[in-house]
């Protein structure tokens, strides 16, 4: 069995200031993480591959400029790792619409796959289209936002949130269903589902001194130059006021009440 | 004029209505463009949400020139056409199941989200159309149907967006989103592929406005029925037993599935008393309502109300959530550096000096023995 | 592990930047537990003794001081007496870090009472499980209590005499190499444990406001601050320095005690001024800076003495001056 996990990285959110009023955002340390998503995606692939033994190739979830999350992938129990290197056209700046294309493709390279995992959403962005996209461009079934992932014969298995929630009497497991697909699938995982294992220190130091650990395919061989044209653009930023604070609320306690329950309904969701 | 003859207006209106009903929609020859929201359904209403979503697409479509439509997915959901004409659409489809298919919002209790039919729906009825801005809103239903409808139409997709303006040479919608959080927003646009899709963000966009007068007629449509790729087995519970021949995961059955905790530190919403806190009952009853955890200062700890794994302060817990409420806190220097990174404090305390202040967003001089019980009250609704 | 000193120093770096117990523990193990068998142990020690200690299989501890010799470490006791084909330990050890639960100890035993240091005393490879070997006390220390010292009892135990580490009677040659590597890497603990007090100080320094203004407006804070940064870039440098010179075989004794002095005086210095800065709220024992402290100030103690560093300088100094100091 195989399957592939795809990987993205993040800049780390405690090296990054956000100053309002000058509206900037300063990058004091320029660290760049795995995305906690992604990295609960690749401890569900390696607990499937600790009992079946299957094979575990990493992929980049957008063009990276170097391999370190694949690395970091190997050296926590990958069995391959491949980096899509984009000479072509507009690749560096390629969206999740793109990248569905390229890594179903690269899939289709590979011999095809039985699980595909990958987060469920990015750190930074917040956006979560990637997984069902892939999955459209393989016509295979998804499974989104699982905490737990496991295969049984030809199918896979996942607890996620019941949508709606559902109240039980016990209050927490009642939250949750299990859901299966037959295999091919793709599946996402929510950040923070697993906690993911350390790579190994002798094989991490290895990995990295090792300078063909990481597979190279050019994406130009994957997917023609046409389609390589990203979808969407990045129109600027924008920057929320600065908080005001002190802000008094005056009246009788029920205005108050009213006032106070419209500010927290907007806020707190669900 | 006075109400009475307002109303004698309104109910001759309403006869000439059912002696002439008003003509269906006109539909463009080649798709009539158009800003397109997909609606969610909850609890048999219409979402709040999709009435958001409403709002942003009215907003969109009188700068573009362009109609507001709804779609309506599942079951026993055709009388809620009429919501959404009333919040602003000038026309609505109903994709009507059978009781094989139900829609994304009973999906889980008997049967799961069955993608596949919607899918196909929706993509039969924006090839015809051709809309230029499809919305969905940012929930399960949107989170999976959006991306794979974007991807079978070659549209871009922009998701959890909390406001949008116009590119009206382009026809473009620059859609913005928070970035970590809400620390900041990027703002994206999609120059050229059509559809544009969007996710909106519940509680981003104002309500709309709702005209009770408005009503209309809306189009039914046909689904074919397809085998859902994904079945529901049973609760997490019921997956533990499950197969246990098939199980190849002798550490999952030691272990059975466990939803993971949340520390309080970690935690979106808290809800922390002070010694003016009064009513202890209420402060538990208001993190209910809010679906958020109960914490105090350490004058809560003295009272015996919470544990000391509860306390607030730079020598207890750091907390960071979205939102925290001070009941009765009056906020020395350790405990307000403690929730420094919370989005969004409020406090309630009778002292109008209470440091508290200083570092709330919203501030409330009251006895929160007065406020509470109005504020459950509200929120229940 | 193949990422040699400077790899080794910047993980000592790291681990001293978060808790100075678990940094004991690990420096014990490695910095001088392993070490010496790696330093000195024949091929056929170093694949039965380091094979499990590099895997964490077992823990090495590092036996050297006795109630009567601290400092003064050629002063020892503890007897070794050759029978045969082995050779009979008999003694007692205190203050042993990872004592109570090492499998693997290096024991300095005296071979030869006439001899004192030159010749007369031997480094041993014992295993917690052989007979004789008992752990006795654990210390009630007043900080880095998440580490163990305990005091070793030695009721005549039998050691084979292919658990002699180097040759006989060049123990204390032996132990001096090791401690040199020690003293490096818990300078660079030092390095880290420096930092995260820096660390701590500018934080509070820019929240806490009194009168009216946060702190970080005050010059004297300004001051501090500035100081202790310094002085950690200064020791950072260092430590780095000495590593490379480890790693490319270069002499670094005398270097790597300023590394140990400097660090250690450094680390108290600057938990010190964190301490001050936090005032009343750092001294609350439910704040972490009370615990750094008392952790803190161990470094200038145990692995040899400031004074010891400060003699082991000066000695080298006037060596090359061609002045022999007895100290």
């Amino acid at each position: 069995m195989r399957m592939v996990v795809i990987l993205g990285r993040v800049l780390d959110p405690s090296g990054i200031v956000v100053n309002r009023r000058a509206g900037r955002v300063f990058v004091n340390r320029e660290e760049y993480i795995l995305q906690p998503a992604d990295r609960c995606a690749l401890e569900a692939a390696l607990r499937i591959k600790d009992t079946t033994g299957a094979e575990v190739v990493a992929l980049p979830r957008s063009p990276l400029p170097d391999d370190d999350v694949l690395r970091q992938a190997l050296s926590t129990g990958a069995d391959r790792a491949v980096y899509l290197a984009g000479q072509v056209g507009n690749l560096p700046h390629a969206g999740d619409a793109v990248m569905a294309r390229v890594l179903a493709a690269a899939v289709e390279r590979l011999g095809g796959a039985d699980v595909i995992l990958t987060g469920a959403t990015t750190l930074d962005t917040d956006q979560s289209q990637l997984g069902p996209r892939l999955a459209e461009a393989l016509g295979w079934p998804q499974i989104v936002g699982a905490w737990q992932v496991e295969t049984v014969n030809g199918r896979v298995q996942a607890v996620r949130q019941a949508s709606p929630p559902l109240v039980g009497e016990d209050g927490g497991k009642a939250g949750y269903v299990a859901v299966e697909a037959d295999l091919p699938a793709v599946v996402t995982v929510l950040p923070g589902a697993l906690k993911p294992r350390y790579p190994d220190g002798v094989r991490l130091i290895n990995i990295y001194r090792a300078e063909d650990a990481v597979e190279q395919w050019d994406v130009g061989d994957l997917v023609d130059e046409a389609a390589l044209r990203p979808l969407l653009e990045k129109r600027g930023q924008d920057f929320p006021p600065q908080r005001e604070r002190g802000v008094r609320v005056s009246g009788t306690p029920e205005e108050m009440a009213q006032a106070l329950a419209d500010a927290l309904r907007q806020r707190v969701r669900g | 004029m006075d109400a009475s003859y307002l109303d004698l207006l309104m109910a001759q209106q309403e006869q000439a209505d059912k002696q002439h009903p008003a003509p269906e929609e006109e539909v463009a020859e080649g798709g009539g463009g158009g800003i397109w929201v997909v609606a969610d359904v909850v609890d048999g209403a219409v979402a709040p949400v999709t009435l958001e979503a409403l709002s942003a697409a009215r907003t969109l479509a009188d700068s573009l020139g362009a109609y507001v439509y709804g779609v309506l997915l599942g079951g026993g959901v055709t009388d809620l056409a009429q919501t959404l004409y009333q919040a602003g659409a000038d026309g609505v489809r109903v994709a009507s199941l059978t009781a094989d298919h139900p829609s994304p919002a009973q999906a889980d209790k008997q049967h799961p989200f069955a993608l596949e039919p919607y899918l196909k729906v929706l993509s039969d009825l924006f090839e015809a159309e051709q809309p230029e801005v499809i919305i969905f809103g940012a929930t399960r239903q949107g989170q999976e149907l959006a991306p794979r409808l974007a991807q079978r139409m070659g549209g871009g997709l922009i998701e959890h967006v909390t406001a949008v303006s116009l590119d009206e040479a382009t026809r473009t919608v620059q859609a913005s989103f928070p970035i970590y959080g809400g620390e900041y927003f990027e703002i994206a646009a999609c120059p050229e592929a059509r559809p544009q899709f969007l996710t909106v963000e519940p509680g981003a966009f104002p309500a709309p406005f709702i005209d009770s007068y408005r009503k209309g007629e809306p189009t039914m449509l046909e689904i074919e029925p397809v085998e859902p790729a994904v079945r529901v087995v049973g609760t997490a519970e019921d997956a533990d037993k499950q197969h246990p021949a098939d199980k190849q995961h002798p550490a999952d059955k030691q272990h059975p599935f466990e939803p993971p905790p949340v520390p309080l530190a970690q935690a979106p919403v808290i809800v922390a008393a002070g010694r003016q806190a009064g009513d202890f009952d209420l402060v538990k009853q208001l993190a209910a309502a809010l679906g958020g955890r109960v914490a105090g200062d350490r004058g809560a700890r003295d009272a015996g109300w919470i544990g000391p794994e509860q306390i607030v302060d730079v020598r207890g817990v750091m907390v960071a959530p979205q939102v925290y409420v001070a009941v009765g806190i009056r906020g020395d220097t350790f405990h307000n550096a403690a929730i420094e990174d919370a989005k969004f404090i409020v406090a309630i305390h009778p002292d109008p000096d209470a440091p508290i202040f200083q570092v709330a967003d919203l501030c409330l001089e009251a006895e929160p023995k007065e406020v509470l019980p109005a504020l459950l009250e509200v929120l229940e609704e | 592990m193949g990422a040699g000193e400077m790899g080794y120093c910047i993980l000592m770096e790291e681990l001293g930047r978060v808790c100075t117990s678990t940094a004991t523990n690990v420096g014990a193990h490695i910095g001088i537990g392993a070490m010496s068998i790696y330093l000195d142990g024949t091929e056929e020690q170093k694949r039965k003794y380091l094979t499990p200690l590099a895997r964490g299989q077992k823990i090495a501890a590092f036996v050297l001081t006795e109630s009567d010799a601290g400092s003064d470490a050629a002063a020892i006791r503890t007897r070794a007496v050759r029978e045969g084909d082995s050779w009979i330990l008999d003694g007692t050890k205190t203050f042993n870090t990872n004592g109570s639960f090492a499998d693997i100890v290096t024991v300095m035993a005296v071979t030869d009472p006439t001899l004192g240091a030159r010749g007369g005393i031997t480094a041993f490879i014992v295993e917690a499980d052989m007979p004789g070997f008992k752990v006795g006390t654990h210390e009630n220390k007043m900080g880095i209590r998440g580490s163990s010292t305990a005091e070793l009892i030695f009721e005549e135990v039998r050691v084979p005499h292919g658990n002699v580490l180097g040759k006989v009677g060049e123990g204390f040659v032996s132990f001096m190499k090791t401690l040199d590597m020690g003293r490096l890497t818990l300078g660079a603990a030092c390095v880290g444990g420096a930092e995260a007090s820096l660390e701590a100080a500018i934080h509070w320094a820019r929240t806490r406001k009194q009168f009216g203004l946060e702190l970080a407006h005050k010059q004297s804070v300004q001051w501090m601050i500035a100081d202790l940064a310094t002085e950690i870039e200064a020791l950072r440098s260092l430590v780095y320095r000495v590593a490379w010179l480890v790693d490319t075989g270069q002499p670094f004794s005398q270097l790597a005690a300023m590394c140990k002095l400097y660090g250690s005086e450094l680390a108290s210095r600057a938990i010190d001024v964190a301490l001050q800065i936090h005032g009343g709220l750092g001294f609350s024992r439910d704040y972490p800076i009370e615990r750094a402290f008392r952790d803190a100030r161990i470094n200038e103690i145990f692995e040899g003495t400031s004074e010891v560093q400060r003699i082991v300088i000066a000695s080298n100094i006037f060596r090359e001056h061609g002045v022999r100091i007895r100290p």
